[in-house]
């Protein structure tokens, strides 16, 4: 099982690749979509590289909840995540950290969440779960 | 030479508008992928003419309709020639006939080779070329999807369609800086207009501002341009290519 600082490692190798950054760009808060510039599209190819860099298999939907960031009315409203929201993104993504969007969770910061770090505690999670 | 050593792809390759793109991108130095379904003869041909001009090209069989046959066949290309960086879509069919009369049988033939096979196909390469950040996508349409004649409901949907689907699927490559468009030819003296140019004869070069009919090469030095450097920052369009054709000067 390799530390957290290969990981992280190998998760910025990664990025640099997806996303045609340089290394120096990445730091551990830095978020996908603001900082790095990920589209959509990058998000398909990540996940591809992620999978063979680490010998995983991400279903679809785990790392990236395509039905929050898709504006189901369930779980959003007004622009706004609801209660129910808040509820599935928690048990969906146990490796985020929600403090800080909870306590406004407007869903264009929802990209906010997805930064280094969370990739890599994601894939940590898994690589300790096989 | 423009293409120098990049791995083509050609569907309805062996004939028509697609033998000339593949003769035309030989000639550029790209290593072509001739596409045929059935003209095992006509394409074997073609290779031997462009391998004796000393160009590369290579025949591969596959029905362009069939998913697995098509996917089978890129991961052949690839196998053999390397990564493809240059689809050119250009499998196409015709089974006119009036609306009423139409069967069901040739609308779904007509969508699924022309609009069908170019999805295909673009599915096969896209997610490879977008994670190289290079490609060339060039689909073949038709002047008749926005100049419609009776009798092609299905050719004249099929090719309005690779249309819209070369801009919706330029806006989604465009980043990964893989180009995406499409060629709108006129009539081509290609076995596939022959009917129609022999009932209408003469007439037809009256309709065309240029007074001729065009030829497969007409179209192939287009495809050359976009899928060379030359279009780097050319995406989503639909070039017509027909001498004036679709101007639609009453007289001239």
């Amino acid at each position: 099982m390799p530390t957290q600082d290969e990981i992280y490692t190998k998760v910025s190798a990664t990025l640099v690749e997806a996303l045609n950054v340089d290394e120096e760009e990445i730091r551990p808060t830095s978020t996908l979509q603001g900082d790095l510039g990920a589209e959509s599209i990058d998000f398909l190819d990540i996940v591809f590289r992620l999978e063979r860099e680490f010998g995983i298999k991400i279903p679809r939907g785990e790392l990236f909840p395509e039905s929050i960031f898709q504006g189901d009315p369930d779980f959003v409203q007004n622009g706004r995540v609801t209660q129910k929201g808040l509820d599935e993104l928690r048990t969906r993504m146990p490796f985020a950290d929600l403090g800080d969007f909870e306590k406004d969770p407007e869903v264009t910061k929802l990209s906010d969440l997805f930064t280094v770090e969370l990739i890599t505690r994601y894939i940590q999670g898994k690589l300790s779960s096989q | 030479m423009r293409l120098q050593g990049k791995v083509a792809i050609v569907t309805g390759g062996s004939r028509g508008i697609g033998r000339g793109i593949v003769q035309a991108f030989a000639r550029e130095g790209a290593k072509v992928a001739v596409v045929y379904k059935g003209s095992q003869e006509a394409a074997a041909a073609l290779v031997q003419e462009v391998t004796q001009a000393g160009g590369q090209a290579r025949a591969y069989q596959a029905d362009v309709a069939d998913t697995a046959s098509v996917e089978a066949c890129v991961k052949k290309v690839e196998e053999e020639l390397g990564a493809v960086e240059i689809l050119v879509n250009s499998a196409g069919v015709i089974h006119d006939d009036l609306f009423v009369r139409l069967e069901p049988a040739d609308w779904n033939k007509v969508i699924q080779t022309n609009l069908g096979g170019t999805f295909n196909f673009c599915h096969a390469v896209a997610f490879a070329m977008m994670r190289k950040r290079a490609g060339r996508i060039i689909n073949i349409s038709s002047v008749a999807a926005e100049h419609v004649n009776p009798g092609q409901t299905n050719y004249a949907a099929s090719k309005g369609a690779i249309n819209s689907f070369t801009r919706a699927l330029a806006v989604e490559l465009a980043k990964r800086g893989v180009t995406v468009n499409a060629i709108a030819p006129g009539f081509i003296e290609t076995d596939m207009s022959a009917a129609v140019r022999n009932k209408a004869g003469d007439m037809i070069k009256e309709m065309i501002p240029m007074k001729r009919i065009g030829t497969p090469e007409d179209i192939a030095r287009v495809a050359v341009f976009l899928a060379s450097a030359d279009s780097s920052y050319i995406t989503g369009q639909v070039l017509t290519v027909d001498g004036g054709l679709s101007l639609g000067a009453v007289a001239h």
